[in-house]
């Protein structure tokens, strides 16, 4: 009976010594899986998360503050992803967030646009040229379509148009290949 | 040498469509069962119409199975049982088993294969053991009595239903296998010389599944890998022991027409689902069943090992199959 | 001498033997749709417009990559329509096509300039961009253009010019080569000169002995050797016909044209020796028709932009639903309908007669598949990956080097379509990559911005910083100076007080 105890207090006293050394020896700088989950997410920095910006939900979902199923513009493939990454169940987007819509770009009417750059100072990622009285249009291959120029534009002249596939960059689904 | 792809493809006409395939999962699963008329034959030839019955009552509840499974996995009931691959295990599990075993065992022991070894896993394709020796191995451990009465003699028919259905005594009918025999000759410190040659009937029932067996690898259903492979290491092994020291080990040719290595080497481990798919990963596969058939029948407490060998082995195929992926051209 | 044999491969009897189909020249077409956007390189944009006369081998359409190739009018008549149409590929997407309404004259461009016989005597870049601008790209199915890859491949030791026409039921380069063998030889003489190569093989599989024989009554050229392969299904894959021939294997990810050896399809051959010698540009193709639809299968030779309509008026077509196929058995895509023209990779069109689709069971796992890949790939694997669409595991087995042949799928006891999980998986895998780099670039450019207007909101406050201390600066030496007047006028004060003082005394 003593033999039992004081083998297993020794052995319980070797892992800890053991584990206490690996977690100051072998400690990761900085927080990777922020990184990480910040990699996953579109990048929109559109805030229907509730969060202002991607890297604020990453650190919130790294924390366990937020759900995984936060982010309309990741689709339900973003939550796949992070869903793996993070090992755990995966969830069905939270359509209270909002809805997953196609790719879209923004492209400002300009026979109406009057120049007061609000638009610049909204986007995200600079995807407007433009300056002050002078007409302002958007850089399509810059735009992620997070529709955060729409409500500031006085004159409503910007239009979010969805990108149509062409041959060259068609998708087929699994379904319509296989017939699944 | 001449390449596999030869070897396996003659020339194939293309019908209308491009789906003039050999043969598909249907009727590789029907070939199977054809082969095993002859070692079935011998089999009643030697002890009567019993293993009829547990095949029958086998095959029904595997049907009987996987028809309320798939019903509860909200798949479609004809399709997959029509593939003939329950069956298939059915009848395996109840050739493997003692052929005056009660009703009951037959059915617990499909049962346990159908759900345990296949279904619960997604069906056909996606399970990662053998459900035919799943379903043995479960019942050797946990029914060993029944497991290990083996018929002695010729039994009618109607003796035969009658022992199977729980209605008349089985005393005086059974005794051991003659691997079970030799096991406990050797323990018990008699030599190979004196505890004499091999038992009539196992040679002609392993001689009927080698029979079978080669009709398989000529119509192609299974490939040589995995046979020719897994006889060998039980020639290897055996051949090993029996050099080491002939008195207490038995010889090759004891192992290989002996208790299930016919049957193993041409209709369990070349179960394509659960076996290895890299070409070297087969000879490897197949051989260290082989091997460890011979070592667990030597030094394990059982006397026919093909289950458990094929169970472990079953266990490291993802391992296999990993470390003998064939170089990719250009790579 | 390397083994004039590969692992893996079907051999799949030819349903329609070779040597009896020739090459029919059919009328012109009344009217041709072409489609602007080939197979490799961006959309061609039209520099044509609507009601205008063009000319047969006219450029109708350029693009603004020097390595892509120009679209040119395959009859001489009007243009009636720039516009939306569908193209035959597997998507049904509708891209832009320009129609033109024959004048029935066939009237052609100038062919009297260019480097004719006297090639020799012109400079290799000229003839690049003779080849160019005749618009020849790939016409095995690939669609390359052929002036980068000859431009790639300068230098090359050896040549290969592939004639195998391994798929079984294709018989369009066959009745090529029976038709206009000089063609090929000197077509093939052409590239010996440009490229200085020591010496050009010709490949073609022993079950075409009428090409053979016509090939070798007109070759005494001691640098051209006419190979003959045994006939089996992706002899004539690029990869797998260079490890044949020379034994080298083309390392995953490279082409033929780092290892120094030029592969052209024999067709290319030919249009490239029209296009050089005889200055005609690339508008028409050898397309096999075939199926079992059709009683008689044959070779027509076509101008480009024919509609398949066109074409199977000179067959007999059964009456029934039809599934159509184009570009072979083993490889070629489905198409609805037969509302589709003839583009530069068509090399055949088959009508079946339509059957119940067969449905796919689960994969048991045989191995089948991997004894037959040409590639030495693992298709059992791939399949699981693509299957549950686990891209990483896939590339890690080598899914980019998967050259669809189908052979796999060929031989599925399950009949599961292995070729399509494939597809889907590349274009994944691709959509993948790209979005990986979208999400990247709006990442730099978002942490960029936040360090901007930081560093604005830095430089502002930096700047009212140093604005508040030259103020209070300016504050302190507008006191000192106060003071100083202060204690100035109290001295001036105090000054004139003492004067009145005296002056008061």
């Amino acid at each position: 009976m003593i033999n039992a105890i004081s083998t297993l207090s020794v052995l319980a006293l070797l892992f800890g010594l053991g584990l206490g050394y690996a977690a100051i020896r072998f400690k990761v700088k900085g927080n990777p899986l922020v990184d990480q989950i910040d990699a996953i997410l579109p990048q929109t920095q559109c805030g229907q998360c509730d969060f202002p910006g991607c890297r604020p939900y990453a650190e919130a979902i790294a924390n366990g503050e937020a759900e995984i199923n936060q982010c309309p513009p990741g689709g339900q493939e973003g939550v796949d992803a992070l869903a793996d990454l993070l090992g755990v169940e995966t969830l069905l987007l939270d359509e209270e967030h909002g809805e997953t819509k196609p790719k879209r770009v923004a492209v400002v009417d300009e026979k109406v646009c009057i120049g007061c750059t609000l638009c610049i100072q909204a986007c995200p990622v600079d995807a407007f040229v433009g300056s002050s009285k002078v007409m302002t249009q958007v850089i399509a291959d810059e735009c992620t379509g997070c529709d955060l120029c729409l409500p500031v534009c006085p004159v409503d002249c910007i239009d979010m148009i969805e990108i149509k596939p062409t041959i060259k960059t068609y998708v087929p689904t699994l379904k319509e290949l296989v017939h699944a | 040498m001449r390449l596999w792809s030869e070897l396996t493809l003659p020339k194939l006409i293309i019908k209308k469509k491009m789906q003039a395939s050999f043969l598909n999962t249907n009727q590789i699963m029907r070939q199977v069962i054809y082969a095993l008329v002859l070692g079935v034959g011998a089999q009643i030839y030697f002890f009567g119409l019993s293993v009829l019955i547990q095949i029958l009552l086998g095959c029904i509840t595997a049907v009987a199975t996987e028809a309320i499974f798939l019903r509860l996995r909200g798949q479609a009931i004809k399709p997959s049982i029509s593939d003939g691959s329950a069956i298939l295990t059915a009848i395996l599990l109840a050739i493997s088993i003692p052929s005056i075993a009660p009703w009951w065992v037959i059915v617990l022991g499909v049962l346990f294969a159908i759900i345990f070894g296949k279904q619960i896993f997604g069906g056909l394709g996606h399970n990662p053991f053998n459900p035919a020796m799943l379903g043995y191995a479960f019942l050797l451990i946990s029914y060993p009595l029944q497991m290990t009465q083996w018929p002695s003699e010729f039994l009618s028919i109607t003796h035969a239903s009658e022992t199977i259905f729980g209605l008349s005594s089985i005393d005086g009918l059974t005794g051991a296998t003659k691997l079970d025999y030799v096991k406990t000759q050797l323990m018990m410190g008699a030599s190979i010389k004196e505890i004499g040659s091999i038992s009539i009937s196992q040679l002609w029932i392993n001689i009927g599944f080698l029979i079978g067996g080669i009709y398989l690898l000529f119509r192609r259903v299974i490939l040589w890998q995995i046979p020719i492979s897994l006889l060998s290491g039980v020639v290897v092994m055996s051949s090993i022991l029996f050099l080491m020291d002939s008195n207490h080990y038995a010889s090759s040719i004891f192992h290989l027409l002996s208790g299930a290595t016919m049957l193993a080497a041409f209709f369990i481990a070349t179960d394509p689902v659960s076996a290895s798919t890299t070409p070297l990963g087969r000879i490897i596969y197949g051989f260290l069943i082989g091997i460890l058939i011979v070592i667990i029948r030597v030094y394990g407490g059982y006397p026919d090992a093909v289950a458990f060998a094929v169970l472990l082995l079953n266990i490291t195929v993802p391992l296999i199959d990993f470390y003998t992926q064939p170089k990719v051209l250009g790579k | 001498m390397p083994n004039s044999n590969f692992k893996g491969g079907l051999k799949i009897e030819n349903p329609y033997p070779s040597n009896e189909i020739d090459l029919i020249r059919i009328p012109l077409p009344d009217k041709v749709v072409l489609p602007m956007q080939q197979r490799i390189g961006n959309q061609a944009i039209p520099c044509v417009n609507i009601g205008e006369h063009v000319l047969t081998g006219q450029i109708i359409a350029t693009i603004d990559d020097d390595r892509c190739a120009p679209v040119h009018a395959s009859i001489s008549g009007t243009v009636t329509a720039i516009g939306n149409h569908v193209y035959a590929h597997q998507s049904g997407l509708k891209g832009l096509c320009v129609t033109i309404e024959s004048d029935g004259n066939d009237e052609w461009v100038d062919t009297s300039i260019g480097c004719t016989e006297n090639y020799k005597a012109c400079l290799p870049l000229t003839i690049y961009d003779k080849i160019r601008i005749s618009g020849i790209v790939g016409m095995g199915g690939a669609g390359f253009p052929t002036h980068t890859k000859m431009r790639l491949a300068a230098g090359c030791k050896n040549i290969i010019i592939n004639a195998t026409e391994c798929e079984p039921g294709i018989t369009c380069d066959a009745a090529l080569m029976e038709a206009y063998p000089t063609k090929v030889i000197r077509g093939v003489e052409v590239l010996l000169h440009i490229t200085g190569a020591e010496k050009a093989i010709i490949a073609i599989e022993d079950d075409k002995q009428d090409s053979i024989n016509e090939l070798n009554k007109y070759c005494n050229n001691e640098r051209i050797e006419i190979k003959v392969i045994p006939t089996k299904y992706t002899s004539g894959a690029e990869k797998i016909l260079i490890k044949t021939l020379l034994g080298i294997e083309v390392p995953s990810g490279k082409f033929a044209s780092d290892v120094d050896i030029l592969c052209l399809n024999v067709a290319t051959v030919v249009a490239m020796f029209d296009a050089v010698v005889e200055n005609r540009p690339l508008i028409s193709r050898a397309v096999t028709l075939a199926g079992s639809a059709i009683k008689e299968p044959k070779n027509l030779q076509v101008r480009l932009g024919a509609t398949y309509d066109y074409l199977l008026s000179f067959v007999d077509l059964e009456e029934g639903s039809h599934k159509v196929t184009m570009a072979g058995l083993m490889m070629g895509i489905n198409l609805k309908g037969t509302d589709y023209s003839v583009s530069k990779n068509t090399n055949c069109i088959f009508i079946d007669k339509a059957q119940e689709s067969v449905v796919a069971q689960e994969c048991i796992r045989c191995g089948m598949c991997n004894t037959v890949c040409p590639v030495e790939l693992l298709p059992q694997q791939l399949y699981w990956f693509s299957k549950s669409e686990n891209i990483e595991k896939a590339m890690d087995y080598n899914l980019l080097d998967c050259i669809e042949c189908g052979c796999c799928s060929y031989v599925c006891p399950s009949n599961i379509p292995l070729v399509n999980y494939y597809q889907f998986s590349k274009a994944l895998y691709k959509k993948q990559t790209l979005e990986k780099a979208q999400i990247e670039k709006a990442r730099e450019r978002f942490e960029f911005r936040e360090m901007r207007l930081e560093r604005n909101k830095r430089e502002r406050a930096e700047l009212m910083e140093a604005k508040k201390i030259a103020l209070k600066e300016k504050m302190a030496k507008d006191k000192a100076q106060k003071e100083k007047i202060d204690a100035a006028l109290e001295r001036v004060n105090a000054a004139k007080i003492d004067n009145k003082e005296e002056d008061a005394s």
